[in-house]
């Protein structure tokens, strides 16, 4: 996925971050088509460029509330095809409730923090690019902490909720078992498990089956 | 009583604008009558008589009441019929008395307001109840309603005096009139005798008698002398009227008090909320933006010197740890200044050192005289530090002024703090600066801002703060 070149429009209002943004995926070899700071450059430079993935911080002028957010679920659907990942300094699960809604694909929630892990940061960008989810593990834990349902998670092996909090963040069953260094196949009897115990109905593709997670969690 | 708000702007006007001395003493005399503002008095007394005189009416009745009484007790020969009515009598009295007195309270207010510019506030509504016992309980327990009883009740004598001052008024208008209409019809033949006219004098139930010609300059001499007089009788029954409106259909002491704490705990809630909000914003916009790009070019240099050996691109780490350690820097600055921004650490030692630091650190010179005999209260050394950090700040951005002073000094359990500049004044809280919020912020703990700023400079702004909250 690392060689892969990705077209991006960052949309930042922090001069800084922003710059900062540019060159580490510039260095990474993707290409960065704007750099912007507000919401409707956002819309202008995405209907311009078409880039794969959109960054969009989700506080921005003028309110500084949810207007990044309201732009990207706005070039969602506009462009259904380009990628958007939004990022800001608090996770809402609220607010990654409204990005998901009823479609998980080419869908991105992540705290500014990860950055500071350039190859995650990257891989996560890529996996949006290419129609994915990545859900920040914070997200997951705030859902998974939230107690609705003590009863079902208590019935998961300590393993089977590592593997539960990764496949809500988006990860593939290869993903997962890279992060976990276990196999493949350990990972798709465990996800064949969760899904049993919890009841959910099994499904294809990686992006349905973070929606179905995530349904489960926040139902 | 009367609603003075936490900021007084002293006027601007530079006193002694009024010649003293006899001559200017003897034209003030003579020009009164004539001036916008006795004419105003007059017309509050005129509208006032009537509204005052309204009260003679409750005699009647009692009198209707008394001979409805006469009228039904013999027929029943009872006693008790009479007593009966004349208990509903008085209880509907008292029910409607207050709500009467309420209404007319409310046009003597609005009177005042629109002729004397005395600005009273209304007292507090009744409160709404229902049923027949409910509103007799209401009534009997309506204190604002019975001072604008009281204050009807004193009205009838204020009334008797203001009828009188605008007595002085006509019959000192009249009396002018008769030397030139005397010739008019004193055209008599000689020999035949005519009756004196009555003229009024300055005393009811004295009339002068005018029999001459030459006795109509006498009439005209009174006159003037009642229309020379007239303007400061009115004005003293006047002042004894606004004393009275303010006392009695204002909203009462207590009441005003607690109007007045709503309304300062809702300014500082709002303002607490407003100062979280803020520091939060700042926060979110400075220290975090800076660590996170921090954080970004930390990892990104930590992928430059890879996981082991030889690192693959020194130079562009360097650069990136180059960018970390200044942003990390920047990062610690933005912290302290948003952490002196909620408390800055020097005031714990007291507000004098605490104002020597904030004098050292301001672009126009400041010169400092702190003389506090007593340490105020952690909370009242908060408030006056950020007063005279805003007001300095304000001075260095508005007042072109070259030299600041600011003191502080206790004076009978306050603390006075004064900013003087000696720049280019017009200072004025009515027109959005930082000055109406320092007021604000003031009034919750019963605090005072008084600004002396005449457009020219110089300008002075007090600030006074109770010693304990």
């Amino acid at each position: 996925m690392r060689a892969s070149r990705v077209r991006v429009v960052i949309a930042e209002d922090a001069a800084l971050f922003r710059e900062g943004l540019v060159r580490l995926l510039q260095d990474r070899g993707h290409e960065v088509c704007a750099a912007v700071a507000d919401g409707d450059a956002l819309l202008g430079a995405a209907t311009r460029h078409r880039p794969d993935v959109a960054v969009v911080d989700i506080r921005m002028p003028p309110t500084h509330s949810d207007e990044g957010l309201r732009a990207a679920l706005e070039l969602r659907r506009r462009h259904p095809e380009t990628g958007v990942l939004v990022f800001s300094q608090y996770i809402e699960t609220r607010y990654a409730a409204r990005l998901l809604a009823g479609n998980a694909s080419g869908v991105g929630y992540l705290l500014k923090d990860r950055v500071a892990d350039v190859a995650e940061f990257t891989d996560a960008l890529a996996r949006v690019a290419a129609g994915g989810t990545a859900l920040d593990p914070e997200v997951v834990s705030q859902l998974l902490g939230a107690g609705r349902h003590a009863h079902g998670l208590a019935a998961l092996t300590p393993r089977e909720r590592e593997v539960l909090s990764l496949m809500a963040e988006g990860r593939s069953n290869a993903g997962i078992a890279a992060t976990l260094v276990i196999s493949a196949g350990v990972v798709e009897k465990h996800v064949a498990s969760i899904f049993g115990k919890l009841g959910l109905p099994p499904t294809e593709g990686d992006n349905r089956r973070v929606l179905a997670v995530l349904r489960f969690l926040g139902s | 009583m009367g609603s003075t708000g936490p900021v007084s702007a002293a006027s601007a006007s530079p006193p002694g604008g009024r010649a003293s001395g006899p001559a200017a003493l003897a034209r003030t005399l003579l020009l009164e009558p004539f001036t916008r503002r006795a004419r105003l008095e007059l017309l509050f007394c005129l509208a006032g008589i009537p509204l005052g005189l309204c009260l003679l009416v409750v005699p009647y009745w009692g009198a209707g009441f008394a001979l409805a009484v006469a009228l039904i007790a013999p027929r029943y020969e009872s006693t008790w019929v009479a007593a009966a009515v004349t208990i509903t009598g008085m209880l509907l009295l008292v029910v409607l008395a207050t709500r009467i007195a309420r209404r007319l309270g409310a046009v003597h207010r609005r009177l005042a307001a629109r002729l004397l510019d005395e600005r009273v506030e209304p007292p507090p509504p009744a409160r709404p109840v229902r049923g027949a016992l409910g509103r007799l309980g209401a009534g009997l327990h309506d204190g604002p309603g019975w001072r604008a009883v009281a204050y009807q009740a004193l009205k009838l004598p204020v009334a008797v005096v203001q009828s009188y001052a605008v007595l002085l008024w006509t019959a000192g208008l009249v009396n002018l009139t008769y030397p030139f209409w005397w010739g008019l019809f004193r055209n008599h033949p000689p020999g035949v005798t005519l009756g004196p006219v009555p003229a009024a004098g300055p005393f009811p139930g004295r009339a002068l008698h005018i029999a001459t010609f030459a006795g109509t300059f006498a009439a005209f001499t009174v006159g003037a002398t009642m229309l020379l007089a007239a303007p400061w009788v009115t004005r003293a029954v006047v002042a004894g009227d606004r004393w009275l409106l303010r006392g009695l259909l204002g909203p009462g002491r207590l009441a005003q008090r607690v109007r007045n704490l709503e309304q300062t705990r809702a300014l500082a809630v709002d303002d607490a909320a407003a100062r979280l909000r803020r520091v939060e914003r700042d926060l979110h916009d400075g220290a975090q933006v800076h660590l996170a790009t921090l954080a970004m070019h930390l990892g990104m240099a930590k992928e430059k010197l890879g996981d082991d050996g030889a690192p693959p691109d020194v130079a562009r780490a360097r650069e990136l740890l180059d960018a970390a350690h200044r942003g990390a820097k920047d990062a610690l600055g933005e912290l302290r200044d948003l952490a002196r921004g909620i408390h800055p650490p020097v005031l714990d030692n007291g507000l004098e050192d605490a104002l020597a630091t904030l004098a050292a650190t301001s672009a126009i010179p400041v010169e400092l005289r702190c003389d506090l005999p007593e340490r105020p209260a952690p909370a009242i050394e908060t408030i006056a530090y950020f007063c005279a950090a805003e007001l300095l700040a304000n001075a260095a951005k508005h007042s072109h002024a070259d030299q600041l002073a600011v003191r502080t000094a206790g004076r009978h359990g306050m603390v006075v703090l004064t900013v003087d500049d000696d720049g280019v004044g017009g200072a004025d809280p009515a027109r959005g600066s930082g000055l109406s919020g320092l007021a604000q912020r003031m009034r919750t703990v019963d605090g005072r801002l008084e600004i002396t700023s005449p457009p020219g400079g110089p300008t002075r702004i007090t600030v006074r703060l109770p010693l304990r909250t």
